[in-house]
């Protein structure tokens, strides 16, 4: 997906360096992101929920600035809430996209701000939108976002499939997190994700010595066949993140 | 004609003047600014904050021993770093219509209420407002504590840093913080803590400022350490009478003599 | 999908970086000549930016039996000078069987810091010691190599705070003398010291860069006693020779906040 511009982010800012991401599958949504934010090269949080409550059944991940998109969310929750009370019904998960998309389109030179919302409703059942940094608003069977999600294009490509069911979509954010977080170094952390159904909202937890673990580069090369097989195996695998 | 009307807000009407100046060559003032070490722990019974208490203008120390952690509510404080008339009027302001929303609603007020109030006042200043606070309290719905980045981002965890001794404090509460610490360890690993930012960081020094907010009482622990008290001087500098030269003398007398003279009979009145 | 997000012109504008082969160190130096001898101080804090690199890195150095040299600014720079100024010195030892005289080291220091006209050391030097003639002397150096002998100089990162304690209190500025009488030319070594260690505590209290520890080196003039420095603590003689000039260093703690 998009890059964050950084000569737009002004110096000292609070940024998500994030991997983000939504799948929708046959009942409802899968959402997850890392949890690290950095200021500069210091990782101001380590813990970090980028999983932002936005209605109900509406989430969001956010990418960029972290002011910006709390302020964001912020203002989009305000007006869903004010949607549910006037119309009696929780908002479509368009709706909120839209709120989104109006914001970030608006003040595009002043944000920088990638969001992707997602979540269920009743009118089309589970949905993705994402909101990259222009302002623009494309539906997605699925979306990743932020930093990381350059290293996973690839990846998601070659491995979605449509009509998983719930722990299919579940393994495959997982994996694809991981695979980011790995690669980024402004994403890491722990994974965080939610499952958002009619039936409610469950939040996973992956702890950083949990994730799932690909390549480990425990090769010693530029050794000879026969020296390598009587060293001992010392080597200690390299951490993925 | 010129108006009297002042309109709420910034005064911006130097604005161009000083743009002005500036491209002329001739750099801006510097700000006192509080290059701090300031944090925050939650305990079992609620919150400590600690702040260091030296304030610098560039590579001087303006203040030896100034005051960190403002007030916000009896069971709300705010720990200050960055500007230090940013952090000082911003959290004063919020204060202020911290009271003033208390006496609307009948009820003691939240801290996230005070931490949207400042997330949304940073927000609209766009990071000119240099506050980057730390804050926290106790309410209704128990202990809180939260930072507050100049552009208005925030974040909410069970210890925080934030200055430029942050580094040096984190490292600390990252090897030593515990969930559910007892009232006199959290107190000791903030002084650990501010102490680390005070040593390590030429930004922070002086003495450590703590205050312990619990759901009954605040207890403000104005220089609980003071590691770093001044040796006596090798000698007096006291300057012999007449080491001043003048060129010329000139003595007034500042007490007004007055005499009353009474017009039409009676007596002065009595002022005993 | 791409979305990518363009630089106002469009297209994204190239950066010049370029290499900056100094940094500044902090720290202050200070030298004061007496009658018939010379005290040359420095903090031993090393720092860069808000960080502090070590609280012991000598500034002060040793370079004969009656001369010191006192450096600041780039650390490295600094350093290599000193070694530099020190292989120079061997060198003349090996000609000419003895110590170049203090007036000369000033004058070859000078020659050495020109010859780096346009890519200087970025460093203020202090040079202190004993005169041929057995007086105290003080020579401060700007960094291409311009050079006086004075009573007194501060430099460094404190300098605008010490320089002007020192010139009222050594020059004696701004200070009209009791009728009939007048200031005096030297001041005798214990006040000397007494100065020196106020300056630095006064400067720890209000520089950021300055603390953790002070080196003041003394050198006294061939013959002079060195009783004055029995009531300080902390004293190391560091004099080579009989009977010649003698040397003496004083370490001191200061605050490390």
């Amino acid at each position: 997906m998009d890059r964050i511009d950084y000569q737009q982010l002004r110096s000292g800012e609070v940024n998500l360096g994030t991997s983000i991401m939504a799948v929708q599958f046959k009942d409802g949504v899968v959402i997850g992101a890392d949890s690290r934010t950095t200021t500069g090269s210091y990782i101001a949080n380590r813990v970090t929920d980028k999983l932002t409550h936005i209605h109900d059944r509406v989430y969001c991940c956010r990418s960029g600035s972290a002011a910006d998109t709390q302020a964001v969310a912020d203002i989009v929750h305000y007006n869903l809430q004010i949607f549910s009370q006037t119309n009696g019904s929780p908002p479509p998960v368009h709706t909120a996209a839209s709120l989104f998309q109006n914001i970030c389109y608006a003040n595009k030179d002043a944000l920088s701000a990638g969001i992707i919302v997602a979540g269920w409703d009743k009118e089309v059942g589970p949905s993705v939108y994402n909101i990259p940094l222009g302002g623009g608003l494309f539906r997605q069977p699925w979306a990743i976002g932020g930093s990381g999600s350059t290293y996973v294009y690839g990846y998601c490509d070659a491995t979605y499939q449509e009509g998983w069911g719930r722990d299919e979509t579940v393994n495959f954010v997982k994996n694809t997190l991981a695979l980011a977080m790995s690669r980024d170094g402004s994403s890491g952390g722990v994974i965080r994700m939610c499952v958002i159904t009619e039936a409610g909202v469950e939040r996973l937890f992956v702890p950083g010595n949990e994730l799932p673990k690909f390549w480990q580069g425990t090769e010693v090369l530029s050794l000879p066949k026969e020296k390598a097989a009587t060293l001992e195996p010392q080597v200690v695998p390299m951490a993925v993140e | 004609m010129t108006s009297v009307f002042s309109p709420p807000g910034f005064n911006f009407s130097n604005q161009s003047r000083n743009d002005f100046i500036a491209e002329k060559g001739i750099p801006m003032p510097k700000a006192t600014s509080t290059g701090t070490t300031i944090v925050g722990c939650l305990f079992a019974d609620g919150i400590v904050l600690g702040a260091d208490t030296r304030a610098t203008e560039g590579d001087i120390v303006a203040d030896k021993n100034c005051e960190k952690i403002h007030y916000i509510t009896e069971s709300i404080r705010c720990c200050g770093a960055g500007t230090a008339a940013d952090t000082e009027f911003t959290t004063a302001l919020i204060s202020s219509n911290m009271e003033l929303h208390a006496l609307s609603t009948g009820r003691k007020p939240r801290v996230v209420t005070a931490m949207t109030m400042l997330k949304q006042m940073l927000f609209r200043h766009h990071g000119n407002i240099g506050a980057a606070l730390v804050l926290g309290g106790v309410d209704a719905t128990g202990p809180h504590l939260f930072t507050v980045a100049p552009h208005g981002s925030t974040d909410k965890l069970p210890y925080v840093t934030m200055g430029s001794g942050s580094l040096a404090a984190m490292a600390v509460f990252e090897s030593s913080w515990k969930p559910n610490m007892s009232r006199d360890d959290a107190l000791q690993l903030v002084k650990d803590a501010i102490s680390a930012g005070i040593f390590n960081d030429l930004g922070s020094g002086s003495n450590v400022d703590a205050c312990i907010i619990t759901a009954s009482h605040t207890e403000m622990l104005r220089n609980v350490e003071m590691p770093n008290q001044r040796v006596e001087k090798e000698r007096q500098y006291r300057f012999a009478r007449g080491t001043t030269a003048w060129k010329s003398e000139e003595i007034r007398k500042l007490v007004v003599s007055e005499e009353v003279i009474l017009l039409a009979g009676g007596d002065e009145m009595d002022t005993t | 999908m791409e979305h990518s997000f363009a630089s106002p012109s469009g297209h994204p504008q190239p950066h010049q970086r370029h290499f900056n082969p100094y940094s500044e160190n902090g720290g202050t130096i200070l030298a004061i000549a007496g009658a018939n001898f010379s005290v040359i101080a420095g903090d031993t804090r090393q720092s860069e930016g808000y960080s502090i690199q070590t609280r012991y890195a000598p500034k002060v150095f040793r370079l004969t039996d009656k001369a010191v040299l006192a450096t600041n600014g780039f650390a490295a720079d600094g350093n290599m000078f000193v070694k530099k100024v020190r292989q120079r010195l061997e060198w003349y030892r090996h000609a000419h069987s003895k110590d170049m005289p203090i007036r000369a080291i000033a004058r070859l220091i000078q020659t050495m810091l020109y010859a780096r006209r346009f890519f200087p050391y970025y460093v203020y030097n202090i040079l202190g010691g004993i005169e041929e003639d057995g007086s105290g002397a003080v020579y401060s150096f700007d960094p291409v190599g311009s050079y006086e002998r004075e009573a007194c100089r501060a430099a460094g990162a404190a300098q605008s705070l010490v320089q002007p304690f020192l010139d009222n209190q050594i020059y004696f500025k701004n200070q009209t003398p009791a009728h009939g009488t007048s200031h005096p030319a030297h001041l005798p070594l214990d006040h000397v010291l007494e100065l020196v260690i106020d300056s630095f505590t006064s400067a720890t209290e209000r520089h950021i860069e300055v603390g953790d520890g002070l080196e003041i080196y003394v050198v006294l003039a061939k013959g002079s006693t060195p009783q004055v420095l029995d009531r300080w603590q902390g004293v190391t003689e560091m004099t080579t020779t009989q009977d010649g000039e003698r040397m003496f260093v004083i370490r001191r703690n200061l605050k490390r906040d």
